[in-house]
């Protein structure tokens, strides 16, 4: 049956299909509360306070740049270039804040101004150059690798400092900053996505660049709004990780090996996005993201050696790309 | 029918692509009220004609007079603003997104400051209101357009034209993926629109279809107007053979 399903057929239909389709939207939830019991009972030091606050961090660095990554693939592009604004967002926080020695509020504004920058320069590629976004981006973020390669003369950038990581880690209630800075993401991502026009438009553009176009929705506009804000958690991301490593983290990876473009793109599968755009719930990203935090802090727990995790998690990806495909040929 | 009134008037409006001479100097009227059919060949010039009273084209020449006044058809915008709705032939409608979202697209309803946000109790009592004006049988408007059948996704189409004030809605071959009954339920839905007192401009090749809905009845060939002809006065044989490019007497 599956063999027949991949290959398009409409071997069910109507209410059963409907049922299937809400299965596959909404099984993520139940996947990771039964994750979550399963680590409680045989990772150790799993549901422990310290743990979970560290779950909870790095959930909130993924999760903040799939926020974003979530609104661009809604609107039908595929953002290639999280690495790219992440590394330049890196490098120019801490250019700014250790070797500039500006002031932290003033190095937080040119590090997002710098996503701003690199999000109107995919748009001006894509919208303008009239080139897809996936191939677009991929180019694009060469470009800002190399500029902060450039920037940064292929160092790293130790941040000796004081002040960044304190005041940017601050903890609220018991819980890191960055915590709140994530839900605050996906609340305004929510509110922004099923409560206003423009992200009436953003659905309707992804789903349908046509129709939307004819109905006058400006689509161009639209794009590039969705490109910038990508852009912008992906900035705002690199804040974060430059403040909790205390030093640039150049391609974004060494360090911040669950911030990048395949993580994001594994949880916005998995949260039930078509990667065709148009389609998905931004909440269930959230859960997405969370699920693979606690599968690789889980699998780490219990001593599984990190070339396993990896594969582990690229089978997770492989398997939430055929459920993409599997929903879009079913819907 | 000396009594009818024009609300639509085309004067010597030409359009050429390249060396393609697509619409030759087309004085068209459009009565108010009633189904204005437009029929031809393949390749007749009905679409560029539709395309230019929209405002998707440009003429390079003549003009056009709208409720008498000598007017300009500048962009579909322009052509909404004149109370002119094209419904296109593939609907437009945005299959994953549900009928209230599709009939307000582009148009929203917002409230509060900046017209940021989207006033959906109110866009949800209009759809309703809307829809049961012309008699759609949507049972759940929150149903996606992809679950919907082709005659209720034409009800979705006009819908829209309506909310946005549409008067002369155009219809570009609504039934001709349709089955039987679909079809039945389209031409149920132009006979209602008319006696709403819209006015349908019809484009069609089912000479039967158009014979039992419309009022008028506008062949072109080659890309002129041949001639408009009341139904009652004209006769099937009499359009079919000017469709083919005979010029009746």
């Amino acid at each position: 049956m599956l063999g027949r399903l991949m290959q398009g057929e409409r071997i069910i239909s109507g209410r059963r299909r409907d049922h299937l389709l809400f299965l596959m939207d909404n099984g993520i939830y139940v996947v990771t509360v039964v994750l979550f019991i399963i680590f409680v009972f045989f990772a150790p030091f799993f549901f422990t306070q310290r743990n979970l606050v560290n779950i909870l961090i790095s959930a909130s660095l993924a999760g903040i740049v799939t926020a974003g990554y979530t609104v661009a693939i809604l609107a039908g592009q595929i953002d290639t270039s999280t690495q790219g604004v992440l590394a330049v967002a890196t490098v120019t926080t801490a250019l700014l804040f250790e070797e500039a020695g500006f002031s932290l509020p003033l190095t937080v504004i040119f590090a997002l101004a710098a996503g701003i920058a690199a999000g109107l320069f995919n748009g001006l590629i894509v919208v303008n150059g009239k080139i897809v976004a996936f191939v677009a981006t991929l180019a694009t973020q060469g470009v800002m690798i190399a500029i902060a390669l450039f920037l940064s003369g292929g160092q790293t950038i130790t941040i000796a400092r004081e002040g960044l990581q304190e005041t940017v880690f601050i903890r609220v209630f018991g819980i890191p900053s960055s915590v709140w800075i994530m839900f605050l993401c996906y609340i305004v991502g929510w509110v922004m996505l099923t409560q206003t026009k423009l992200g009436a438009h953003i659905y309707a553009t992804g789903a349908d660049y046509r129709a939307a176009l004819l109905s006058g929705v400006p689509v161009d506009r639209v794009i590039r709004v969705a490109l910038v804000i990508s852009a912008l958690t992906a900035a705002l991301t690199a804040i974060l990780v430059t403040a909790r490593a205390k030093q640039s983290a150049l391609f974004g990876l060494a360090i911040a090996g669950s911030v990048d473009f395949v993580t994001a793109l594994t949880a916005v599968l998995l949260g039930g996005f078509s990667l065709f755009g148009g389609v998905g719930r931004i909440e269930r990203n959230l859960v997405a993201v969370l699920f693979l935090t606690i599968l690789g802090n889980g699998l780490q727990l219990m001593d599984v050696p990190t070339g396993i995790i990896l594969v582990v998690r690229g089978f997770a990806l492989v398997f939430a790309v055929i459920l993409s495909v599997l929903r879009a040929r079913m819907s | 029918m000396a009594s009818d009134e024009v609300i639509l008037e085309t004067t010597e409006v030409d359009k050429s692509f390249g060396a393609v001479h697509a619409v030759r100097s087309v004085s068209w009227k459009v009565y108010r009220g009633r189904v204005n059919a437009l029929v031809g060949d393949n390749g007749a010039g009905k679409s560029t004609l539709i395309k230019l009273i929209s405002g998707a084209l440009q003429p390079n020449s003549g003009g056009f007079r709208v409720h008498g006044e000598e007017t300009r058809i500048g962009g579909p915008a322009g052509a909404f603003n004149l109370g002119i709705a094209a419904v296109y032939q593939d609907l437009a409608l945005v299959e994953n997104r549900d009928v209230v979202m599709n009939m307000f697209l582009g148009s929203e309803l917002t409230r509060g400051p900046g017209a940021i946000f989207l006033d959906h109790k109110g866009m949800l009592q209009q759809a309703h209101n809307v829809l049961d004006d012309i008699h759609a049988r949507i049972p759940n408007v929150r149903e996606m357009v992809r679950n919907l059948s082709g005659g209720q996704r034409q009800a979705v189409a006009v819908g829209r034209a309506l909310i946005r004030g549409g008067e002369i809605i155009i219809m570009d071959e609504p039934t001709a993926a349709l089955g039987v009954e679909q079809t039945q339920e389209v031409l149920q839905l132009i006979d209602t629109l008319r006696g709403q007192g819209k006015t349908i401009i019809l484009i069609s090749h089912n000479i039967q279809q158009v014979f039992e809905i419309a009022d008028y009845i506008s062949v072109m060939f080659h890309g002129e107007m041949l001639g408009t002809r009341s139904r009652d006065e004209a006769t099937e044989a009499e359009v079919v053979a000017m469709i083919m490019g005979k010029r009746s007497p």
